[in-house]
């Protein structure tokens, strides 16, 4: 079984009289393990995908599978608990708190699956090592540069263990040799089994993965 | 845990906006050290009224009165002899629901001591007065029966008699003997001093500064204030024997024939247990009754109207008081209110991290609660110091007020007030928070 299935998934805003199809009968299995980037022009739909595969939004039609859950149906707080449970994040603009210092922003994740104090600070220095910045625990965001600030977003979304790992845009905001680096990260992930879907405009970037998934105007093709 | 972890970052939020919070505390703070200070003052003005009751006698005094025969008893009126003497003696024998009946009769009287007179209220009494009056005898004796069968021509005077008979207010002048009337008396014993609180720190205060004036410039002007104490400390009381043989005549002069039996100007008795008070009503009734023949010439005359209005002023009082107090401390709120929706217009970026990597609604609904309460409490504990502050200067200015008494219930109740304010105050902003869209509150810059 796939670890995400989309079948015939819309999205629809409503802007007063005007209807925009976000998302127009969209069809996707993402299986265990994979290396997926999901390409597109801005407006493609790309971002509400991702925020559909993030459960941080909620379909108008049609179904979706996360793992074992069918979140197109489920309540805000299924929603959190998927979230939280199956679903590591990493932003474009990095999205640290900027008053917690390193190992307090890794470890916001486990705060809200309730783990121990003892326990969340061991996983929480175990992922900042993943991302080689055993040496910056203490230090706040803005004593980062962008590119370490985004390894604390990557060993954020690491340390729960989540099923897949969602980025949008991870380099973005960096320079193209740092962002290199950051590929180079998601690479090593995947290598070392992480599922990885990674939304991006940028061809270069989506070349670092296996599979290729182009999104036009609501619709893949 | 994820309740310490809210508190902790309660105070996170305090320490990163350390002006803002503190402004925003004051309100509460204000508004806990104002309910309690009221709390504190309103207790202390009872405790106030309280000791004048006490002093009065209490709840357990029960006086006889006379009054005048009704209507369809005109006709025979005679047959009753009044309030006598002889009700006394029956109530004393028979009533064993009362444990004191004080007979007593009384005249104003010139007292000389040397070349100084004053008039003092002089009374004629059995021992029994000691205790429904509460007097505290401080020097020598109280008089006996001994005194009553021999009609010794004793007396004990109250501390308001040597305050201005003498020339040092404290003075002993047991074995000493004062002029009342015509008549030489010997001392034999001195009540304590009665006053309240307020008075004798005023005393004190006086004492300090100046010694006391003397002489009857500062007599009149202490005279002329109405207090229980003044009635209690400015006595002269002599055995009833003695009182009948020697001004009894005196009083007679003058006034109608009042028949064969001794007629008492005061009939006071004590009742032994509140619990039984009813029943002791009763029992004095039935007896007064009988020694009447029947004639309703009497009422028995209760504090209890007076005490449950005492309760009830005093009940108003903390009610109007604790109204304003509350309102400080709703303004406090609404402050805290107002903080905490800039505090989250300004942390939506947050809010939308916090969904993102798991939180639900009700997480963030939670954190904004605990924060301002964390402010609250906070406010609450500063605001307990404010207040003890508050009563120390209250003090210091006017010392002779009645001392502010701080009760530990209104130590709980002021800081519960403040703790309920900062959740009522976070509910609103808290639920604004929490309904926000994770995306929008990401997306949001």
């Amino acid at each position: 079984m796939s670890l995400i299935e989309l079948r015939d998934v819309r999205k629809i805003y409503r802007l007063g009289e005007i209807e925009i199809r976000a998302l127009d009968g969209v069809s996707l299995e993402i299986h265990e393990g994979e290396y997926a980037a999901i390409v597109g022009p801005s407006g493609s739909g790309k971002s509400t995908l991702m925020h559909i595969l993030g459960c941080l939004d909620r379909v108008t039609e049609g179904y979706v599978r996360i793992d074992d859950v069918d979140v197109s149906r489920a309540g805000g707080d299924r929603l959190a608990r998927t979230r939280n449970e199956k679903i590591g994040f990493v932003f474009q603009s990095f999205n640290l708190l900027p008053r917690l210092n390193v190992l307090e922003n890794v470890e916001l994740p486990l705060v809200y699956s309730g783990v121990s104090r003892a326990e969340r600070r061991s996983r929480a220095l175990e992922a900042v090592g993943a991302v080689g910045l055993s040496d910056r625990t203490h230090n706040k965001p803005n004593q980062l540069s962008g590119g370490q600030c985004q390894r604390v977003a990557i060993a954020r979304a690491l340390v729960n263990n989540p099923r897949i790992i969602l980025a949008d845009e991870p380099t973005g905001a960096l320079d193209s040799k740092t962002g290199r680096t950051i590929l180079d990260l998601f690479r090593e992930l995947s290598q070392r089994g992480h599922t990885v879907a990674l939304v991006t405009h940028d061809a270069n970037v989506a070349a670092e993965a296996r599979r290729q998934i182009v999104i036009r105007d609501g619709k893949i093709v | 845990m994820k309740f310490l972890m809210g508190i902790g970052e309660g105070f996170r939020e305090i320490r990163a906006h350390k002006f803002r919070s503190f402004l925003t505390m004051l309100g509460v703070v204000l508004g806990v050290a104002s309910l309690l200070a009221m709390f504190a003052l309103t207790e202390g003005i009872a405790t106030g009224y309280r000791e004048v009751m006490s002093q009065m006698g209490g709840l357990e005094r029960v006086k006889v009165r006379v009054e005048p025969v009704p209507a369809h008893q005109e006709s025979i009126r005679e047959l009753s002899p009044g309030r006598t003497y002889k009700d006394a003696l029956a109530l004393r024998m028979n009533a064993p629901l009362l444990s004191w009946v004080s007979p007593e009769l009384d005249l104003y009287l010139a007292v000389r001591r040397g070349d100084k007179a004053e008039t003092f209220e002089v009374i004629g009494i059995e021992e029994d007065y000691l205790h429904t009056e509460r007097h505290n005898l401080e020097y020598g004796r109280f008089l006996t029966d001994i005194d009553r069968r021999d009609h010794n021509r004793v007396c004990v005077i109250g501390r308001g008699v040597i305050e201005r008979l003498w020339e040092d207010p404290e003075a002993v002048p047991l074995g000493e003997s004062v002029r009342i009337g015509n008549e030489f008396f010997r001392i034999v014993g001195i009540f304590q001093r009665y006053e309240s609180e307020r008075d004798k720190k005023k005393r004190e205060l006086r004492a300090k500064e100046a010694p006391p004036a003397q002489g009857p410039g500062a007599k009149t002007g202490k005279r002329s204030r109405w207090s229980t104490f003044r009635f209690k400390n400015d006595v002269v009381v002599v055995p009833i024997t003695t009182f009948t043989t020697v001004f009894k005549n005196t009083k007679q002069a003058g006034t109608p024939d009042e028949g064969a039996e001794l007629k008492l100007d005061d009939l006071n008795v004590q009742v032994a247990d509140l619990n039984m008070f009813e029943e002791a009503l009763a029992q004095i009734r039935q007896i007064l009754m009988v020694t009447h023949r029947g004639i309703e010439d009497f009422s028995v005359e209760t504090r209890q109207e007076m005490f449950d209005e005492m309760n009830a002023a005093m009940r108003n009082l903390h009610m109007s008081f604790g109204i304003i107090a509350g309102i400080s401390l709703l303004v406090g709120g609404i402050g805290i209110m107002n903080i905490m929706l800039a505090s989250i217009s300004e942390r939506i970026r947050e809010i939308g991290i916090r969904r993102a990597v798991g939180a639900r609604s009700g997480d963030i609904f939670g954190q904004i609660v605990i924060e301002s309460t964390v402010l609250a409490a906070l406010g609450g504990v500063a605001g307990l110091g404010a207040a003890l502050l508050l009563m120390k200067l209250l003090v210091a200015i006017s010392p002779v007020q009645n001392r502010p008494v701080v009760h530990m219930s209104a130590v709980i109740m002021s800081l519960t007030f403040a703790v309920g304010v900062g959740v009522l105050a976070g509910l609103y902003p808290a639920w604004r928070a929490a309904k926000l869209s994770p995306i929008e509150a990401l997306r949001y810059e």
